[in-house]
């Protein structure tokens, strides 16, 4: 990862209370040993997570969640007591309000304020909303919390104000860390750690200078940023902040909201920070359902031997559906075209635009298609196609339109990437898109498309595809509208345990803040004629390892589902005793090939006795894993 | 249901005591396979470790016309004149190792029909002729019910049976023909042929004789765990008596195209419970092989972790187990089998017939580049739900 001068890679975040960090770097001498980039809080924890950076001014919360890594000592952004860029803001007193919303863009502050309404007592709806809508919607029994700048714009005339810092150092009696220097083991060495601290001092020399400038950028008042950055944030990181750290992680993780951590200094004695956690007990904690970070995962899936990684999943299950019952859906998948301009290298379904195999079902077939689904008892169609460039939104709206006249199937329909494509095409935002296709009937969305949610494997696999961000941010906008969705997980071609890991803490951010996942269903890339890589890591024991590891990280989602699909029914069976609650779907298989219509991949009645010979009771479902027979 | 708790079932195996009939019935009515697996992984660990045996083996079925009426073969009752008969001549049976002796197997499996019309020397020859080829092969031929048949259809004793075709080149029989010992069970779906008593015996000369053989229990179709429990006892009765069998080899009941099509065939669950009591139970045979044509290639890999071993080996052109509608592929290439035993997180061992080490394979390859491309026209979307 070293660059190619032979610098490093520091990441800073582009917030006005870091720049006294990094203000220095740019300079020799530091310049030419550490490269300085910025970015925002999420992708500087990013960088760090997918090793793109070496050292990051890293938000506390994802220091957690990405575990083991070091804390350069000496040099934070924190506060001990009042911070005033941290705080909730309502017209009406805390025990008051109804609904807070939460400026996301700070997720280690959104976790402070969740400790802090607990610790009062307090639980309002928490929502979720950009900075500026956040701050538009104060008033009444609505508060709000902000970061930064709206924060520090709107504390003039708030009515009322907690500083969480503040409300903290009362709580608890020690200083606040919200972000600082950190690093994987080994990625930087003292001297560049030295380097750090000398250049955080150069900055603190510059305070008042840094935020005149500031103040002509934004207008806000240049003795008020002088202040903030002399008296409120606290540049140090010593024993006194180690010990706030250690708490504010201690409180999170008993309240399920981070996975236990240490405070590590990068000097820590070698001893210290030596001491081996066993695997046993990372193995306990995981059947406990406590949340654990993403080093903690990488190593299970690394060292945990097959069967204890199953018991540990099988626990979690048993813990979230004590019942003991597998549910299993009757719906059909539908392709209603292959004609798709991705190209992705893993697919060998799509034609090219103009290929002369290239189809768009018609009315006809789909009632026939349709109809077979409702003689089978059939609740839903799962509806997906290629990114065709002639079917403009209105088609799709007809189309919904006219299945949901026809008949009373739900409407599982169109991953993130066609809507994307639609919205792209049409210039509509995607809020718009899902808005009027929900009106048209769609019901929910799938969660397909996802492959590794990690742009560096995305982009050498389905370079045409959305990135990540782009993905996520589909379904955090269907979420938010009331829409839920499945997500997925495609691995198996140049993707690394990192890169799976990753993905799966993405989707559990994510599922933090909307809760509109139903359940999670993974599988390897499926080689075959037509497809344009090779397989990378798959197998049997690995698909069920990534299965029970993703019911034991995704500790906030409901659902886990085994792909007898892609796996097989024999492993599919095998693969609800690592942790998976949900068989899928009883498929009518799709021959495009041929057109001698449909038959089973599995019918009800053999799902169900698998279902029962792996030892538990079988129900239907619908998408939202509502049970439509009684379990038997 | 069963009055005894699992832990002090696991008491038992830890402490190295033996399992009674209750034990294997409460273990069969245990719902958590994954417990049952991680105890029989525990007894083959410490039998074994890491070590996963396979070979390098081929199938010959040289004859599929069979005087038998086995309900769940889909060979029954084949008259040698019958559509779909075939009986090969000693050169076509021959041929078969021959065309392989670029890359020649160190074993060769042979199970047949119960022919009515071929002469002894037929198989005489047969064996004969395979050592002619390759003086070092091992001939693993004839379950104990064609010997049985042999004996009465030529009007020899068990032992003089073996002791001709031992003269021939018979170096082991394989462990086929044990379905279920139990008379309930053997009166129904195969009555007119070996019974229990009659195969143990011929297992029984076979060991005194020095010869190795396997055993095997058909199971998932019509009988009750109680039958599958005694099956499992009669044969540790025979081992404590004879030490002469050297693996047990479950054998999944598949349902197409024979007398007992209208039956389920096992699902996974049941085919890793059954591995797994099995090498709980057998607690005096040393290897509990995973048969991936029986159980499929990836059912098997996950046994390795459950109770078995042995995961067979190459096998070419397996007849038998396809005719009824297994779904497995008929071969697995060497590579293919080192793969599926690395991946597993295991050791593979080449072995010979008689768990000879050959070869002992890395824990894990260095990246191979090399991938087959299978032939699959599974055109549709990943399927998301």
């Amino acid at each position: 990862m070293m660059e190619q001068d032979g610098r490093i890679l520091a990441c800073g975040v582009q917030y006005l209370n870091a720049r006294p960090l990094y203000e220095g770097l740019g300079q020799a001498p530091f310049s030419d040993k550490i490269r300085l980039d910025l970015g925002l809080p999420i992708d500087v924890a990013r960088r760090i997570a997918e090793d793109e950076a070496h050292v990051a001014l890293m938000p506390v919360a994802a220091a957690a969640t990405i575990g083991d890594l070091r804390f350069t000592r000496g040099a934070g952004i924190g506060a001990d007591g009042a911070v005033r860029s941290v705080a909730l803001f309502s017209d009406l007193p805390l025990e008051q309000l109804t609904e807070i919303s939460l400026d996301l863009s700070s997720r280690t502050s959104v976790i402070l304020a969740k400790l802090i309404l607990k610790r009062r007592g307090l639980s309002p709806r928490l929502v979720g909303r950009a900075a500026n809508e956040a701050g538009a919607s104060i008033g009444g029994t609505r508060g709000a919390l902000l970061i930064g700048d709206p924060a520090l714009e709107i504390e003039a005339q708030a009515k009322l104000k907690l500083d969480l810092a503040e409300a903290w150092k009362e709580w608890t009696g020690l200083p606040f860390v919200f972000a600082a220097w950190c690093s994987r083991p080994g990625q930087v060495t003292a001297e560049h750690e030295r380097m750090l601290l000398d250049a955080k001092e150069r900055g603190l020399l510059r305070r008042d200078e840094i935020a005149d400038a500031h103040a002509v950028r934004t207008g806000l008042s240049s003795e008020s940023l002088r202040s903030y950055l002399q008296n409120a944030i606290r540049y140090e990181f010593g024993d006194v902040e180690r010990k706030g750290l250690t708490r504010f992680f201690d409180e999170a993780a008993r309240a399920g909201l981070l996975p236990k951590a240490d405070v590590r200094f990068s000097d820590d004695p070698a001893v210290a920070v030596a001491v081996p956690v066993s695997l046993d007990g990372l193995l306990s904690r995981a059947a406990d359902g406590e949340r654990l970070s993403a080093s903690e995962g990488e190593r299970l899936l690394a060292e945990a031997r097959l069967f204890d990684l199953g018991l540990a999943a099988d626990a979690v299950r048993k813990r979230k559906h004590p019942e003991g019952v597998v549910t299993y859906i009757v719906d059909r998948n539908v392709n209603y075209t292959n004609v798709c301009t991705t190209s992705c290298r893993f697919c060998a379904f799509y034609r090219p635009v103009g290929h002369p195999e290239g189809y768009v079902l018609t009315r006809d077939q789909l009632r026939v298609k349709l109809q077979e689904v409702v003689d089978a008892g059939g609740v839903q169609i799962l509806l997906q196609g290629g990114l065709n460039p002639d079917l403009r939104i209105e088609w799709y709206e007809d189309l919904f339109k006219w299945m949901k006249a026809e008949f009373k199937l739900g409407l599982h329909a169109l991953s993130p990437e066609e809507i994307i494509h639609i919205s792209l095409m049409e210039k509509l935002s995607i809020e718009t898109v899902l808005q009027r296709l929900h009106a048209a009937g769609l019901d929910s969305v799938p969660g397909g498309g996802a492959e590794i949610l990690v742009d560096r494997v995305r982009r050498k696999i389905a370079k045409t595809k959305c990135t990540s961000e782009e993905w996520l941010g589909v379904m955090r906008t269907a979420h938010h509208m009331g829409l839920r969705s499945s997500a997925t997980m495609m691995y198996g071609t140049i993707d690394t345990a990192r890169d799976r890991v990753n993905h799966l803490i993405k989707l559990r951010e994510l599922q933090d803040e909307t809760a509109g996942f139903t359940a999670f269903f993974c599988w390897d890339f499926q080689f075959e004629q037509g497809t344009h890589i090779l397989p990378g890591e798959t197998g049997t024991h690995l698909y069920l390892r990534q299965q029970a590891l993703a019911r034991i990280m995704l500790d906030n989602v409901d659902h886990v589902g085994a792909s007898w699909v892609t796996q097989g029914p024999e492993v599919g069976q095998v693969a609800l005793r690592f942790g998976a609650d949900d068989f899928g779907s009883v498929m009518f298989e799709e021959n495009v090939v041929s057109s001698a219509g449909t038959t089973f991949g599995m019918n009800a009645l053999a799902m169900e006795e698998r279902i029962r010979a792996a030892g538990f009771k079988a129900a239907r479902r619908n998408v939202r894993y509502d049970w439509l027979t009684e379990p038997s | 249901m069963s009055q005894i708790s699992f832990e002090s079932i696991q008491a038992k195996v830890e402490k190295g005591e033996r399992l009674d009939a209750a034990d294997g019935l409460a273990l069969f009515l245990e719902p958590d396979i994954l417990k049952i697996g991680q105890l029989a992984n525990m007894v083959r660990e410490r039998r074994h470790g890491d070590l996963t045996y396979f070979n390098r083996n081929m199938r010959i079925e040289v004859t599929n016309v069979c005087v038998a009426s086995c309900l769940f073969c889909s060979f029954a009752k084949l008259e040698a004149d019958s559509p779909g008969a075939q009986t090969m001549t000693l050169k076509e049976a021959w041929k078969e190792l021959e065309d392989r002796m670029d890359d020649p197997p160190g074993e060769i499996h042979v199970v047949n029909g119960l022919h009515p019309g071929l002469p002894f020397s037929y198989y005489e020859d047969l064996l004969k002729g395979f050592k002619r080829i390759k003086p070092d092969i091992h001939l693993k031929c004839f379950t104990a019910v064609e010997i049985h048949f042999f004996a009465q259809h030529y009007g020899m004793t068990h032992e003089e049976v073996l002791l001709k075709l031992r003269a021939a080149g018979l170096d082991s029989l394989p462990g086929g023909g044990a379905e279920i010992f139990h008379p309930e069970v053997r009166a129904r779906i195969s009555h007119d042929k070996a019974t229990g008593d009659d195969w143990i015996q011929v297992h029984k000369i076979a060991h005194r004789m020095g010869m190795k053989t396997n055993a095997t229990m058909l199971f998932g179709h019509i009988e009750t765990f109680e039958h599958r429990v005694d099956h499992l006892l009669r044969l540790r009765a025979l081992q404590d008596e004879t030490g002469g069998l050297q693996a047990f080899i479950p054998l999944d009941f598949h349902p197409d195209g024979n007398g007992m099509k209208n039956l389920p065939a096992p699902t996974a669950i049941d085919s890793l419970r059954t591995l797994s009591v099995s090498r709980l139970m057998l607690d005096n045979v040393d290897h509990i092989k995973a048969y991936w044509v029986s159980m499929t290639p990836k059912v098997a890999q996950v046994a390795l972790r459950m109770g078995a071993d042995d995961i067979d080996g190459t096998i070419v052109h397996e007849t038998i187990y396809h005719a009824a509608g297994s779904s497995s592929p008929g071969s697995l290439g060497y590579d293919e089998l080192v793969r599926l035993i690395r991946e597993a997180g295991r050791i593979p061992v080449e072995r010979d017939t008689l768990y000879n080490v050959i070869r002992e394979h890395a824990r894990s390859a260095a990246p191979e580049a090399s991938v087959k491309v299978k032939d699959r026209k599974n055109l549709a979307l990943p399927v998301v739900s």
